[in-house]
């Protein structure tokens, strides 16, 4: 949602709200600092970075299974910063399933209504569904660490929901799974959210599952939060150097701040020539997705081309991957469609003249 | 190769070591089996199952008098068990306490493990003045029994440490993460889990604290225990009977041994059951 600051927003009662959230170490150490997010009901939000930035603590913290040393939780409108981690309306699914050894499939799965004291009858009609569902009832008598990657995933999940939490928290659940079944189990988490409803929180280091499965992405580094968007902006405007290198493949020019250039856009000098983008004046990084360059320039007026040289070229499937040599031994990524008659005209060597629209060119601050 | 002289060298030392190891023992079961006429010393007159008849006095009376184990055997049976769930329950608390750091985790570590290294006769010697400085009457039941505690508890401790040392937390986590409590999870989920291990710290407690005598000797006042009243003997005169019962008490901790082997093996087989029928 937008950012309004009318007082009909600020009332709101987000499913998860973190305040200036931050984790430091005894030792001094900080895991976390200053995480501010407000997760709607329902919302799939990804929290996405390189290992040791700080993501899975963070959704430990959200669990209760870290100490929060600053700021506070919120959950459904509830202070949740000191409540211990059974006590909030939270699931989390681990990485390596943490299923327990020494139950069966169905025990697994009815061990939180168990425990809880829920009625015979409605427990087994709430397990029964919930098996069905993730298409487990055949395997419900065995023992749960005698079955296959992808399967013990999904009774993980089954135990996770079944005790219908609010807010799912998901680390990593698809970092030990292969490829394919990554892909499976990556469609099986949409659908199943989007018919629950339910707050999904997912922490991931892989790109692809972040912006395929999320609504809004929280990009991480070093304990930091660099830029909470949706999938396709992230891609499209980074906000900042570590997101556009993290992101896609992105090149980024520096230059000098060269002030505003009309509403919405800036001017940088670089050493390519002066470059008009989307931002205010005042950055000195330009970043260009691979996909914004064209080989083929429009010449129209507004356009910015610099010169090259064609250094490699792969086409892989529909996508043309091209590496063009800049001046200055610059190599910059260029990806295009690969059946375009002027791509496949191309020669390794010769001269190309890449085009851009400033309209796909984000500035930045360094 | 090298092997071809290495293996057979290996291999007949290892035989060797064995011998050497169970010398005693083989020793001990073919002496107990020595007729009643016979000393405790080789040759073996006649074979005879005499000495285990006038251990369980089932012989005519003869000038040897029965060894004196009934009471001790069941005073050390009893301090055993009494030991076992102790030291159990008291190794199994502080490991899971030292699975966090806490303050002042080192040294309590080490204050633990001081129990089993400091020699069994100054303890003994030590808890002897205490308790007359204090005015305790020594008991088997009481100044022994601590003792024994104290010396069985840091191997019990040791057991469980290195059982949760690979112990996956994750699986709490879960189970905390579903609405359970932490008692709940413990008992439902932990200790499920850990129970082999359990288990062999209460081997450890037992099978210690059946044989200990150093400790003992010092504070188990008048009525004696198992290896002191057998020590006791000695000081008379040695018979056989004092193997055949060697042997007897041997095949008990055989016997518990095996009742561990099973349990161990039932509940690793528990957890295995459907693995032949993965691919079915």
């Amino acid at each position: 949602m937008s950012c309004t600051s009318n007082t009909k927003a600020d009332r709101m009662i987000y499913d998860l709200e973190l305040i200036s959230v931050g984790k430091t170490y005894s030792d001094g150490t900080v895991a976390v600092s200053d995480f501010d997010l407000k997760v709607e009901k329902g919302e799939f939000v990804a929290f996405l970075g390189p290992s040791g930035c700080g993501k899975s603590t963070t959704l430990r913290m959200i669990a209760g299974f870290e100490d929060i040393t600053n700021g506070e939780v919120m959950m459904m409108g509830q202070n949740v910063t000191h409540i211990p981690p059974e006590k909030r309306p939270t699931s989390m699914i681990f990485q390596n399933y943490a299923l327990f050894p020494h139950m069966t499939v169905r025990e697994n799965v009815a061990f939180g209504l168990d425990v809880k004291g829920t009625p015979k009858a409605e427990r087994n009609r709430k397990v029964d569904r919930i098996l069905d569902m993730f298409d487990l009832e055949q395997f419900a008598d065995r023992k749960a660490d005698k079955l296959s990657g992808g399967q013990r995933q999904r009774i993980a999940l089954a135990r996770g929901l079944v005790v219908e939490p609010e807010i799912l928290l998901l680390d990593e659940p698809l970092g030990a799974l292969d490829a394919n079944l990554r892909r499976i189990i990556q469609n099986e988490l949409k659908l199943l959210q989007r018919e629950l409803g339910i707050t999904f929180i997912f922490v991931t280091h892989a790109q692809s599952e972040a912006l395929g499965l999320s609504d809004r992405v929280v990009v991480m580094s070093n304990g930091v939060v660099e830029q909470i968007s949706a999938p396709r902006e992230l891609y499209r405007r980074p906000q900042t150097p570590f997101v556009a290198d993290f992101i896609g493949s992105n090149t980024v020019f520096e230059g000098t701040a060269k002030g505003a250039a009309g509403t919405g856009f800036g001017m940088i000098e670089t050493p390519y020539g002066m470059m008009k983008g989307v931002g205010q004046g005042d950055e000195t990084l330009a970043v260009v997705p691979a996909e914004a360059f064209r080989i083929a320039p429009l010449h129209t007026p507004d356009e910015i081309r610099i010169d090259g040289v064609l250094a490699e070229r792969h086409l892989v499937g529909a996508v043309g991957h091209l590496k063009v040599r800049l001046p200055g031994e610059r190599d910059v990524a260029v990806e295009v469609s690969a059946d375009r008659p002027e791509v496949r005209a191309l020669t390794l060597g010769a001269p190309v003249t890449l085009g851009i629209d400033p309209a796909s060119i984000t500035l930045i601050h360094a | 190769m090298e092997s071809r002289i290495l293996r057979p060298t290996l291999a007949l030392y290892t035989v060797l070591f064995l011998l050497f190891l169970y010398g005693p023992m083989i020793v001990l079961t073919i002496l107990s089996f020595q007729s009643a006429d016979g000393g405790p010393q080789f040759p073996i007159r006649e074979w005879s199952v005499y000495w285990y008849e006038h251990l369980l006095g089932f012989a005519e009376t003869s000038r040897v008098s029965q060894l004196p184990v009934g009471d001790s055997l069941l005073r050390s049976i009893v301090l055993a068990f009494m030991t076992t769930v102790v030291s159990t329950v008291l190794g199994v608390m502080s490991a899971e306490a030292f699975r966090t750091r806490f303050k002042g985790s080192g040294p309590a570590f080490y204050l633990i493990i001081l129990g089993m290294m400091v020699p069994g006769v100054l303890v003994g010697l030590g808890m002897a003045l205490l308790s007359n400085t204090l005015g305790i009457a020594r008991a088997w039941w009481g100044t022994s029994f601590v003792l024994h505690v104290v010396y069985t508890y840091p191997f019990a401790f040791l057991v469980m440490l290195a059982i949760f040392n690979r112990f996956d937390r994750t699986v709490e986590e879960a189970s905390l993460s579903l609405g359970v409590s932490p008692a709940q999870t413990f008992r439902r989920v932990t200790f499920p889990i850990i129970f082999p291990g359990v288990l062999s710290a209460m081997l450890f407690s037992f099978t210690l604290s059946y044989d200990e005598f150093a400790r003992t000797l010092f504070t188990a006042g008048r009525d004696l225990t198992l290896p002191l009243a057998i020590y006791g003997t000695f000081s008379v005169e040695i018979y056989p009977n004092i193997f055949a019962f060697g042997v007897l008490t041997t095949l008990f901790s055989f016997t518990l041994l095996v009742i561990y082997g099973l349990l161990m093996k039932r509940f690793t087989s528990k957890a295995s059951r459907y693995s032949g029928q993965e691919d079915a």
